[in-house]
């Protein structure tokens, strides 16, 4: 059975269509790339589809420390900007990982994060960023660290009516995203490792995607890593923690012990990678 | 739904949307309704790249795509690719490098070539140009052919 498309012109407008619906009964639509796909294995059969074309949210702002990104921003316009690769190298990393560039044409970073996949190769990066998700609903507008928002796994903490209006990201900083999978595009990350670097403390921010609930924050590691140029030693020490905590499970992608040595080695050879670029990324 | 709609541009040409459901996907609307079957349906859900046109130019997967969702776009396709200057030259090299041996890739292959030379330049770097065409899958060719053709266009663009 097919649906009927909805294409709101002004995001008051959006609200009321999605705040209206019964649950089960309306899907936002943002690239397609999930939706369409749960729509023709059967997972989802909205009869309405709310889609997101019209409204003001199809783009990029740079801003005094940092980036927001509409959320129908589709990821190639990102990685196509070459300030991107400069300011949040990370974001550029994960960005490229993520399917092939015809599918990034139309997939977003908002559609990503409401997705919530555990394999996803956005999060990790976006949560060592601290990224701060940006939702418009029935109640207003309000602030949500991504952390939050994905506090339950597979399910973002959204409300009924709510929608994601922009993801943003407060800081650019030298950082790195690495993953593992067997062939590079249209492929499944087995783990993700994201690393930035801060000229804070704590001075390196650690995110780990391919666990079984959802990609996460790796405190320990962090706490490992406490200085701001770590020793071998300690650089050691953090893999060590990052392989024995994180955690794995075997499924038909990955064996557990198999993502243990990945993540270790992923972790490893990202510190190095960001402690032989000269100085932090700026400007 | 009852609406005005624009349309899209295929090829140069207008073509309406009237009649056309809400939830069909390009590929669908470009190959069943309009008889453009140069563009060829592989995996259907994103993973082999033979459904790519040039949307505004820019490579997309039809197969993801409602029709609905880019009414008022400029549409590329297989059949098109004769009126663009890059479009030529990446045939040619095609042509040249014997890229193909069944051909159901090709359309793919040909129009992420020509969007990506667009938008990248004839500078891109051998390993950029490699990256971003491996999304688009080939069962027969090994790639290797495929490749010197790519680089082949780049050349001639160069
Ligand atoms: C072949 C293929 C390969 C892929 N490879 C990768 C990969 O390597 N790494 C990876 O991370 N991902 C990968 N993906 C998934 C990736 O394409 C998606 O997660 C994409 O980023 C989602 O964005 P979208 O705009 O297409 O979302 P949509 O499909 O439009 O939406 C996704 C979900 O979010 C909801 N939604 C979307 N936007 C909003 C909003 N603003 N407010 C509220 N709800 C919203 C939708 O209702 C839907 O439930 C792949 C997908 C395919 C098909
Ligand atoms: S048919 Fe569209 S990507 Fe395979
Ligand atoms: S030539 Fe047959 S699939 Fe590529």
């Amino acid at each position: 059975m097919g649906f009927e498309l909805l294409r709101p012109a002004t995001v008051p407008q959006a609200v009321a269509l999605a705040s209206a619906a019964a649950p089960g009964e309306l899907a936002v639509l943002a690239g397609g790339t999930d939706l369409l796909l749960d729509v023709d294995r059967g997972l989802v059969a909205p009869r309405r589809v709310l889609s997101l074309a019209r409204l003001p949210w199809h783009s990029h702002r740079w801003a005094k420390g940092g980036l927001t990104v509409g959320s129908a921003e589709p990821l190639r316009n990102l990685e196509l900007d070459p300030r991107l690769a400069r300011r949040l190298p990370g974001l550029h990393d994960a960005i490229r990982a993520v399917g092939s560039v015809a599918l990034r044409e139309r997939a977003t970073l908002g559609g990503n994060v409401v997705r919530a996949a555990p394999a996803s190769d956005l999060l990790p990066i976006l949560l060592a960023y601290d990224a701060v998700v940006d939702v418009v609903g029935p109640e207003g507008r309000r602030s949500v660290a991504l952390d939050a928002l994905l506090a339950r796994s597979r399910e973002p903490a959204l409300g009924h009516g709510e929608l994601v209006a922009s993801v943003a990201i407060p800081t650019t900083a030298d950082s790195v995203y690495r993953w593992q999978r067997v062939r590079p595009a249209n492929d499944v990350s087995q783990v993700g490792v994201a690393v930035v670097r801060s000229t804070e403390r704590p001075y390196w921010r650690v995110a780990l995607g391919g666990v079984p609930s959802r990609p996460l924050r790796l405190h320990d590691v962090e706490r490992e890593l406490a200085r701001a140029r770590p020793t071998r030693e300690e650089l050691g020490r953090a893999a060590a923690v990052a392989g024995a905590s994180a955690p794995f499970v075997s499924d038909k992608r990955a064996s557990e012990p198999y993502r243990r040595r990945v993540v270790a080695l992923l972790l490893t050879r990202s510190v190095e990678q960001l402690l032989a670029r000269a100085t932090p990324k700026a400007g | 739904m009852a609406r005005a709609r624009r349309g899209l541009e295929v090829n140069g040409h207008r073509r309406s949307l009237d009649g056309v459901p809400d939830d069909e996907r390009l590929l669908d609307t470009l190959r069943g309704r309009w008889r453009l079957t140069g563009t060829k349906e592989g995996c259907r859900s994103g993973g082999c790249g033979a459904c790519t046109v040039l949307v505004e130019g820019r490579p997309t997967l039809s197969c993801l795509t409602l029709s609905s969702e880019v009414e008022g776009s400029a549409v590329t396709t297989i059949e098109g690719i004769a009126s663009d200057a890059v479009g030529r030259v990446v045939r040619t090299a095609f042509e040249r490098e014997g890229a193909l041996q069944c051909g159901y890739c090709t359309p793919g292959f040909v129009l992420a070539l020509v969007g990506l030379l667009k938008e990248r330049g004839a500078r891109v770097a051998s390993e950029t140009l490699v990256e971003e065409l491996s999304g688009n899958l080939c069962r027969c060719t090994g790639y290797v052919s495929i490749r010197r053709a790519a680089e082949a266009a780049r050349e001639a663009l160069g």
